[in-house]
């Protein structure tokens, strides 16, 4: 296996690296391996985790003096994620079996903050992702994830911070009768970049996926949303489906939304969809019916299309945590 | 409580409304029937304040004063209410949460504490049998006719109005939920003014309007009392435009 140095830089030209290229996303020059502070894990045991080939991922572990490791079984977690100084850097391996249920938040000013994180799921986990960061921080994230057969995993996610985010998100379903739901909701506001790229492997037949991605885009704001849906050969009776919303409010803010599919069964069921658009003026009109003010009546609807990207999470504990989250991020956003 | 004086509405080149005149005290239910396209709803939400219409000629007052100028909030806080015939759905928006935003918007100072508005919102909900399933769905979002109109019932009791303007509120409603939703609207008019737009009868039977108008080609051709209504549905519209 090549280690950071000798792993290429990836060219443009490649569906993950289009919209955010390496060079953007990396903390200094590109050759270089700058000194990381560990990113404060507020629970897991010491562990390590194997390099990787792919660059970011590669780039992570090798920076990173952190790496723990967490077993859920039947338990809920709320796991913070503190990071702090110029670089910071960590990795996550976590294992679950049950029914269990975890949330992590990642925050701090760090001025950079890379997290890795491999996980394996057995049972069913509902995990929560908020990423609360300042918003001057550069944040680069790698997630890997094998579901097994028959197991479950429900993903949240909120991108609530951060200046330049990156997150590359790829979950395998390993086992028949595994399933993932995934729901992520982005705000952009000011010169925000918030780049999400998901990739989903149908390894095996009798497997579902769906994915929702929702960004609002305000200000100068650019979202990114890549998807990239695999069915493998054989994998037949798998049902996939994959949408990226964009909700335009400023003629500023950009928004890409990019599904793509690989489809190599023959008996599958497979749906992707994008769509960007500004408010729509009848739902401000019916709002403003009941007294509510075209601000408020925006900022309602705002509200419910981030919250409708977790229309398929299943855990009312992750969708409350989602909420209670995201209305804290828009009242701080309004209050300055 | 309404006075429309000779209104023109148009949309882009298209005359809809050509001289509307009509008045609604308090207390009074007028109803509007008329064809497809004979602008009844139209006119209702000229008087909401569509932005998509334009008046050419004529005036709306409510209450006494000239409202061409307010904005639809700005309406709604002085006590006017859209029942809309296509409710807009506004997803991952939790109907507990609109209700509740809704009525401090419209009742300001005098908005319920939160343990007050529970308590009228479940009495409400009660009367309109409505499960307390429904505050945390979201918005009109996956709703059935039925339901749609019932939530519109519920928010006109909760936001209590001078004024309802009820457009084709019985549309996609079984018996017992016109009965249901009728007893809603009787339930305000004593202290508001109502204009039900409406095709069918069938309403009529729960609702006594005091008024019935006939709406063709934009213009109220006939004014008469509930009868009217009856005549309506034995006769259609044909013996008007004779």
């Amino acid at each position: 296996m090549m280690q950071y140095p000798q792993i290429s830089i990836p060219p443009r030209s490649e569906h993950l690296w289009r919209y955010t290229p390496w060079k953007r996303i990396h903390p200094t020059k590109v050759v270089e391996m700058p000194d990381s502070d560990p990113i404060r894990i507020s629970s897991g045991v010491d562990s390590n985790m194997d390099d990787s080939d792919e660059i970011a991922r590669s780039f992570i572990h090798a920076i990173s003096k952190t790496c723990k490791k967490i077993i859920l079984k039947d338990e809920t977690l709320e796991l913070d994620l503190r990071c702090s100084g110029h670089i910071c850097s960590g990795e996550l391996n976590i294992e679950s079996s049950g029914n269990s249920t975890l949330i992590i938040r990642i925050s701090g000013d760090a001025g950079w903050t890379g997290v890795r994180i491999l996980g394996t799921v057995k049972g069913s986990l509902s995990m929560a992702t908020i990423n609360d960061l300042s918003s001057d921080s550069h944040f680069l994230r790698c997630e890997d994830w094998i579901v097994d057969r028959d197991s479950e995993l429900e993903f949240a996610n909120l991108s609530a911070g951060g200046f330049l985010n990156k997150s590359d998100i790829r979950v395998d379903l390993k086992g028949k009768g595994a399933q993932m739901r995934a729901g992520i909701a982005s705000n952009g506001y000011s010169f925000k970049h918030d780049d999400h790229h998901v990739e989903i492997k149908h390894c095996v037949g009798n497997t579902e996926s769906s994915l929702v991605m929702h960004a609002t885009c305000n200000d100068s704001s650019h979202s990114v949303g890549t998807g990239l849906l695999t069915i493998c050969e054989g994998a037949d009776g798998s049902d996939a489906g994959q949408v990226f919303r964009n909700l335009l409010l400023s003629e500023k803010s950009r928004a890409e939304a990019i599904p793509e599919l690989e489809v190599l069964a023959d008996d599958v069921k497979a749906a992707h969809g994008a769509a960007s658009a500004p408010i729509d003026v009848d739902q401000i009109h019916y709002l403003a019916s009941r007294g509510l003010s075209y601000e408020e009546a925006a900022a309602l609807i705002v509200e419910g299309f981030l919250m409708d990207a977790f229309r398929e999470i299943k855990s009312e504990e992750i969708v409350d945590a989602m909420r209670t989250r995201l209305l804290v991020h828009l009242e701080c956003l309004v209050n300055g | 409580m309404l006075a429309v004086e000779n209104l023109h509405v148009s949309v882009g080149d298209t005359e809809i409304i050509k001289g509307v005149s009509l008045k609604i005290n308090l207390g009074e239910v007028h109803a509007i029937m008329g064809r497809n396209g004979s602008g009844k709803s139209t006119l209702a939400n000229v008087i909401m304040g569509h932005p998509a219409y334009e008046i050419t000629s004529g005036e709306i007052k409510f209450k006494g004063t000239p409202i061409d100028e307010m904005e639809v909030f700005e309406r709604a806080r002085a006590g006017m209410f859209l029942s809309f015939q296509y409710p807009s759905s506004i997803p991952g928006v939790q109907v507990g949460t609109f209700l509740r935003k809704s009525v401090s918007a419209v009742r300001g100072d005098d908005a319920p504490s939160a343990r007050e508005f529970r308590k009228e919102l479940k009495m409400h909900m009660e009367a309109l049998d409505m499960d307390k399933s429904f505050l945390s769905r979201y918005v009109n979002d996956g709703f059935s006719g039925g339901e749609k109109k019932r939530l519109e019932i519920l928010q006109m009791l909760l936001l209590n109005p001078k004024l309802a303007l009820l457009d084709e509120t019985d549309s996609g409603l079984d018996i017992d939920a016109l009965r249901v939703v009728a007893d809603g609207i009787n339930s305000i008019t004593p202290n508001a003014g109502c204009l039900l737009i409406t095709h069918y009868q069938r309403l009529l039977d729960h609702v006594k309007p005091d008024y019935v108008h006939v709406m063709i080609d934009g213009k109220i051709v006939k004014t008469g009392d509930a009868e009217l209504a009856t005549k309506l549905e034995l006769r259609g519209y044909d013996w008007l435009e004779a």
